[in-house]
């Protein structure tokens, strides 16, 4: 008698619980929608509202940091009446963060959102229904059609870029220099000629943090750009329709010629033991003449270490000799608005205001921006991408990442098998392409 | 109001406590074996029941022998090692010694702090050519070519080793506590016999510290099979899979390859080996204990 009793109690708590988180779905639903229709822009009078939002990166070293300092008080300063809550997150624990956020309804009002199929991506974000269309906004004529296309899904826009970024290699110009090079390669075999001089000189001539197994990722789809992707730039949207494999010989090839680093031993001994902070270091200190790394990193790269010298940056050129050098660029992350938030049109007014072309605010972002801008007129801010940036301007030849076509699961595969390779284990590029392979057909479905 | 109605009303008072334990412990794990016949992918609610497949899937793939592999080993390990290292340090530190409470500190110090600082200091450590470890061995003239985390021989040992570090503290402050319920009269009793201190040890002490070892022992499984900290913070599973334990392989799979469903099988998987193998330690463990 107890027992069932207490059975029961149990039963009536277990259908309270279900009946109240019904509820709370119902609840959002209406507000969500209430909050989507009658809203105008800010205007004076009304009342004090606040605006969350949730960024993924390091919140700058030195200085005031532009999305937790500088925006919060531009945006008061033109709506009052707004305040603006920024919480920002690292990578890894921003994706995890995110997802879980936005799926328990909570999610803040703006959060970054990453192009096409990346982790915490456009596509996946825009299939859940968790973005805002922001196709209304009025500054898109300013904004290149390419940025703006790898942040829509199903020919609605849903996020703002902060720009492009380019993958390559930082060097050394003195350590080149003392081995007779002035000029940075331009081909596979100059480059590999350029290393082998560097170790003959007694140069560590490449430092990479593998313990970070994505600086994997750094090295490989440069080379990818000019190995796989010349002659069948849609190589990735045949893929996903199954007419293009990832263990296609271009791919292998791509794979053995990266590996040909290790093997030839171009890259610092145990590399797997390094981790990417302490590669950048050791870079900076001197210790080694280039690393494949991208643009996001120069702040980093750039700043002093215990050696001085001049920094260049230029493609990883994985091409034949007489081809082309393809640049590895893509769009960086930018910012989606959430469906279900009260303030939908708050925030496009904010974004319009922010990426008006004249403000202070606008212009407060171009100096902050560590990404190469997207939007129409403003000058590249850092000489130290001119050369690649002029290449990828003047003849248009660019790869995106690979991995933004790839459901995110896959590039961890390719990390953790290409690392059999440095560690010697025996295992080929075909066997990584398999594994690379097999994980895509898991893991895509549409 | 009689008693009987008393009594039942008392149950009462465990409703807000039982609604806790429902709503926070009990449905979470009921929602996980939910998900992992599904292919939840995370966010998006239309999942769809697919049956055994996730299981069938991990069975079939490489990934779960590694993690379960990887995993036995640091328990066994770090089980084993932080045993007779805690031990080892409670009976010295159990001596009449001077200082005995700095030295005592100073063994429990790691443990105060957390996995994320250790982790960042052990890499610094172990880091080849230039980190302490190296440069110490480069002082006093060995040229040894040490590449701890990135070798797949000794990565997993290295961060067992770390485990260990930290959590020898808490494991000796167990012992030494039950080091000092052993009874005077039986040591002084063992000595008048004849006994030697190395029996003293291991038919009067060791018997004694019975409880102090299933605590031990049975805290030091769940964290070794829990394994997820060390993995993650110094060396992301890797090299290659060297690293990967069931917890940072379930971590990866939910929130990298966006395989909910696949995860949560893992974890009922997972689930179910912690079990077996704690209450096996645990009723071994039991039967051998004895009391003063």
């Amino acid at each position: 008698m107890k027992r069932m009793k207490l059975l029961s109690m149990a039963a009536l708590v277990f259908v309270m619980l279900v009946v109240s988180a019904c509820g709370n779905n119902a609840n959002n639903a209406g507000s969500g929608n209430s909050g989507g229709s009658g809203q105008s822009g800010s205007n004076e009078g009304e009342k004090d509202i606040t605006i969350t939002m949730m960024v993924s990166g390091n919140r700058a070293s030195e200085g005031e940091d532009f999305e937790m300092d500088v925006l919060p008080r531009l945006v008061k300063e033109k709506f009052p009446n707004i305040t603006l809550e920024v919480q920002k997150l690292p990578d890894d624990q921003y994706n995890t963060s995110i997802r879980t956020k936005l799926a328990a309804g909570q999610g803040p009002d703006i959060f970054t959102v990453f192009p096409k199929n990346s982790t915490s991506g456009v596509n996946d974000f825009a299939k859940a229904n968790f973005l805002a269309d922001l196709s209304d906004l009025t500054f898109w004529d300013k904004i290149a059609q390419g940025a703006k296309d790898d942040m829509s899904y199903d020919g609605k826009t849903y996020a703002v870029t902060k720009g492009s970024s380019y993958l390559g290699t930082y060097y050394n110009k003195e350590m080149l220099e003392s081995v007779g090079v002035t000029e940075f390669p331009k081909d596979w075999t100059s480059f590999l000629e350029l290393c082998q001089k560097l170790a003959d000189a007694g140069i560590t001539p490449i430092v990479m943090g593998d313990k970070d197994p994505w600086v994997i990722q750094f090295g490989m789809y440069q080379i990818a750009a000019n190995v796989v992707y010349p002659g069948e730039m849609d190589f990735d949207e045949k893929l996903q329709r199954g007419e293009n494999a990832l263990t296609d010989e271009r791919w292998v090839s791509a794979i053995e010629k990266y590996g040909e680093l290790y093997k030839k031993g171009y890259v610092v001994k145990n590399s797997l033991g390094i981790g990417s902070a302490q590669a950048n270091q050791l870079f900076i200190d001197g210790q080694a003449a280039m690393i494949f790394t991208g643009t996001w990193d120069a702040p980093s790269l750039t700043s002093q270490g215990a050696a001085d010298f001049t920094r260049g940056f230029d493609s990883l050129p994985g091409n034949n000799a007489g081809d082309p050098v393809y640049v590895s660029a893509a769009t960086s992350a930018g910012y989606g608005v959430n469906a279900k938030s009260k303030y939908v049109n708050e925030v496009k007014a904010i974004l319009n205001f922010w990426f008006d072309g004249e403000s202070e605010l606008f212009k407060s972002f171009n100096d902050h921006n560590t990404d190469i801008s997207v939007y129409e007129g403003v000058e590249l801010n850092n000489e130290l991408f001119a050369t690649l940036h002029e290449n990828y301007s003047t003849t248009g030849n660019s790869v995106y990442f690979s991995n933004q076509m790839w459901p995110s699961g896959v590039s961890d595969v390719m990390q953790a098998k290409f690392a059999e390779i440095i560690g010697g284990r025996g295992i080929s590029g075909a066997d990584v392409a398999k594994a690379m392979y097999d994980k895509f057909k898991e893991l895509w479905k549409n | 109001m009689n008693s009987t109605v008393m009594k039942k009303s008392l149950y009462l008072f465990a409703v807000p406590a039982l609604i806790f334990y429902l709503t926070l412990w009990i449905f979470p794990i009921l929602r996980l074996f939910q998900y992992s016949i599904t292919d939840y992918n995370g966010y998006l609610q239309n999942f769809n029941y697919i049956g055994l497949d996730n299981y069938a899937s991990l069975f079939q793939g490489e990934l779960l022998g590694v993690a379960l592999k990887n995993t036995l080993i640091y328990t066994i390990v770090s089980v084993g090692l932080s045993i007779v290292l805690g031990l080892g340090l409670a009976m010295l530190l159990n001596l009449k010694l001077k200082g005995k409470g700095v030295y005592r500190s100073l063994a429990y110090i790691p443990t105060l702090f957390s996995a994320i600082v250790v982790g960042f200091l052990w890499s610094y450590v172990y880091m080849p050519d230039y980190g302490m470890i190296a440069t110490f061995l480069d002082k006093i003239g060995i040229n040894a070519d040490l590449n701890f985390l990135g070798s797949y021989s000794s990565a997993l040992y290295a961060i067992i080793f770390v485990e260990i570090w930290k959590n020898v503290g808490t494991t000796m402050i167990i012992f030494l506590a039950a080091l000092q319920t052993v009874p005077n009269e039986l040591l002084e009793a063992g000595k008048i016999d004849g006994c030697g201190p190395w029996r003293l040890f291991a038919k009067i002490k060791l018997p004694l510290l019975a409880t102090a070892m299933t605590i031990n022992v049975t805290l030091s499984i769940i964290n070794g099979l829990k394994a997820f900290d060390y993995p993650f913070i110094m060396t992301n599973g890797g090299p290659g899979t060297a690293t990967n334990t069931l917890i940072y392989a379930i971590y990866k799979m939910a929130f990298t390859e966006q395989l909910f469903g696949k995860a949560s099988a893992l974890g009922v998987i997972s689930f179910g080996v912690i079990i077996i193998i704690t209450a096996i330690c645990v009723t071994l463990m039991n039967k051998r204990e004895v009391s003063a």
